[in-house]
């Protein structure tokens, strides 16, 4: 049975050139997992936004074709009408939380749809449960890691029991475990799920059917065996490559040590004891899961947290890239965003955008871009520094595999300048760029290349 | 307590400071106010206790100029066009010393209400006044993200090697700041939309019973403004 239908939607934001979607045609059915690919900015949000009624109410633009929901016509029905057949998850989980407590966020949606009141509860325990945040429930919100916030938003979706389930980058803040435990679950819903990822190996083990969408036409619509061949065929970067021979690396000097360090926040999360070595002309990826203290042994590494404990010496300058690209739009360009970090250099500014697929994007103002564009200048505003300890944490969110596998290459290409330790769950990523992997969590370390 | 009769009690702590005539009774809630504060976390609360008694110093440090009770003359100072002549009697620091502490104690129960009490149980008591209560405690909100935001971008600027030092290096965030927090209540307001707020029909999840101490503290307010009438 048809959920949802979309029949010749074209759309265009306000003052864009061009469409972000063309002619789009698809029909989605119950129980099935659909999951959504193409490069950044091919429209992929903007799809799920079409499917929840939020364009073009919420967006404006204008808006041809129809898109039936549930039965109700996104255009005569306000998205609030449609909630509870459809649920949405949107990239960013900081952006999309209301409450302060976990458990009342995820009865908002629950009491918006006048769910009978001894009912909310029990539905949202079990939501928390679910996506295994149950402990969670009377934690505040605030104090959440990237990927229990994400996980929280997940189950305030999955409480509205909708027909139909939008996830756009469920899992750009799980740890492969909680994301292969996630679409296990997706797997099993009675709802329609679409699902809009750049992490692409897991959606295309487990769904039913592929979507592929460039400049906002859809090129594909197939079920996943056919769908395999075509990416095989026309987008390989899109499937699981075999691991790439490094060059073997030649040791430099030592850049950085950690001896036995440790960082407590007041809320009793952080790291350690923790050592590590790293020296010039080795990437570093430092993976495990959601809660182990990546980023603060990252922090520390880079200078921006002091130990409480242990030690750390460091030769030369660090540079420290943010997980949350929202964090470099300091500026009113994007050229002037990147030279910040030399002293308002221009032509180094400039320089640095070249390698990150950004030179014409000087002059836009850092907000005006999509997030896997605000990824790339904060890479260039951290690159520019040219120092000699890179730290990037979580440097691949909202980017697709082509520049995902772009990004590898550029930092195999210059790991020789510097020491690079690179924090990520992206298991491909790390394996594309990484000489070495440590565990956090265990006291597993695997050397992939030496 | 539950948020509902504790910020009841902290109105009571505000309007009592504003009823009271002397000057000790003033003192004496803006301790007790201070008390509560120091219960939150250091790093959270001091932005707060520094706004607020920096403004209750510059109206005790203001006001005997600007003002006119008489009294025994501590200081003479010029005459300044539409001012007139600057001094500072002894009547005047007495009211000045009573205004700042006034403003003290009120700065001092928003902090507490800002720092202390959970926003989502006094929004979800709102019932039908719901989309009011819900753009309060939003904007009550609103400082504590600035202040996640503004450490954000400082530590990004710091993890480039660029010091955000003094009073111009802070302001230069400001306008990030800004633009930041209009681009998080669109995506707020759009996560929000597609959760079905604003929708009729709407319930409430079932809430836990007022305790013996929750009525106390109603019954506290309503005796701290009778005294603020009648004894303060």
């Amino acid at each position: 049975m048809a959920v949802a239908r979309v029949d010749r939607l074209t759309y265009r934001h306000h003052d864009a050139k061009r469409p972000a979607l063309e002619d789009v045609c698809l029909e989605l059915r119950a129980g099935e997992l659909v999951c959504v690919l193409g490069p950044s900015g091919s429209g992929k949000s903007t799809l799920l936004r079409a499917l929840a009624g939020l364009v073009p109410h919420f967006h404006g633009g204008s808006f041809a074709g129809r898109v039936e929901v549930g039965g109700l016509d996104t255009r005569r029905a306000r998205p609030s009408e449609v909630a509870g057949i459809v649920a949405s998850v949107f990239q960013d989980p900081e952006d999309q939380v209301v409450f302060t407590q976990v458990e009342n966020e995820v009865e908002f949606g629950l009491e918006n749809l006048g769910v009978a009141p001894p009912e909310i509860p029990r539905r949202a325990r079990t939501a928390l449960e679910a996506v295994g945040v149950g402990a969670l429930a009377a934690r505040r919100t605030p104090q959440l890691s990237a990927g229990e916030l994400q996980r929280v938003c997940l189950a305030s979706a999955l409480a509205l029991r909708p027909d139909l389930l939008l996830l756009d980058e469920p899992t750009s803040q799980l740890d492969p475990e909680s994301a292969a435990g996630l679409f296990a679950l997706l797997a099993n819903l009675e709802a329609a799920v679409v699902v809009s990822e750049q992490r692409p190996a897991l959606p295309l083990e487990r769904c039913d059917r592929v979507l592929f969408l460039e400049r906002g036409r859809l090129l594909l619509d197939a079920p996943r065996e056919l769908a395999l061949e075509w990416l095989a065929e026309n987008r390989p970067a899109y499937l699981v490559s075999p691991r790439p021979e490094h060059e073997s690396f030649v040791a430099g000097p030592r850049v950085l040590a950690l001896n036995e360090v440790s960082y407590a926040y007041a809320t009793d999360e952080g790291v350690g004891p923790a050592s590590l070595e790293l020296a010039r002309g080795e990437v570093v990826v430092l993976a495990g899961p959601n809660g182990s203290g990546k980023t603060t042994l990252a922090k520390l590494a880079a200078g921006l947290l002091e130990p409480q404990r242990g030690e750390i010496a460091r030769s030369g300058r660090a540079a420290y890239l943010s997980q949350d690209p929202g964090r470099y739009v300091v500026a009113e360009r994007v050229d002037e965003e990147v030279a910040l970090g030399v002293g308002g250099d221009l032509r180094r500014g400039h320089a640095a955008l070249e390698p990150v697929g950004l030179a014409g994007f000087a002059c836009r103002h850092p907000r005006d871009l999509s997030s896997g564009e605000r990824e790339r200048v904060a890479l260039a505003s951290v690159l520019v520094t040219q120092p000699d300890l890179l730290v990037l944490d979580e440097p691949t969110r909202g980017m697709d595999p082509d520049r995902k596998h772009a990004l590898a290459q550029l930092l195999r290409a210059d790991a020789a300048k510097r020491a690079t330790l690179v924090v990520t769950h992206d298991a491909h990523f790390a394996a594309d760029v990484a000489d070495r992997i440590v565990t956090l969590g265990s006291q597993k370390e695997a050397v992939l290349a030496a | 307590m539950s948020p509902v009769p504790a910020a009841v009690l902290l109105g009571g702590f505000a309007v009592a400071a504003l009823l009271a005539d002397r000057t000790l009774s003033v003192a004496v809630i803006a301790a007790v106010l201070l008390a509560v504060c120091l219960r939150a976390p250091r790093r959270r609360r001091w932005p707060y206790l520094v706004g607020t008694l920096a403004s209750g110093l510059v109206v005790f440090l203001l006001s005997p100029l600007l003002g006119s009770y008489g009294g025994i003359v501590y200081w003479e100072g010029p005459t300044v066009p539409v001012l007139g002549r600057l001094d500072v009697t002894s009547n005047e620091v007495e009211e000045a010393l009573f205004q700042g502490l006034r403003l003290v104690a009120v700065g001092l129960a928003f902090a507490a209400y800002a720092l202390l009490l959970d926003h989502d149980r006094l929004l979800q008591a709102g019932g039908w006044l719901r989309r009011s209560v819900l753009a309060i405690a939003l904007a009550t909100r609103l400082v504590p993200t600035l202040e996640r935001d503004a450490a954000g971008y400082v530590e990004a600027l710091r993890g480039r090697g660029v010091a955000v030092e003094g009073l111009r290096g802070r302001a230069r965030l400001l306008s990030p700041l800004l633009a930041g927090s209009l681009e998080r209540s669109l995506n707020l307001a759009e996560s929000m939309e597609a959760r079905g707020f604003g929708r009729p029909g709407r319930t409430r999840a079932p809430r836990a019973p007022w305790r013996p101490l929750d009525r106390l503290a109603v019954v506290g307010a309503a005796l701290l403004v009778v005294g603020g009438i009648v004894w303060l």
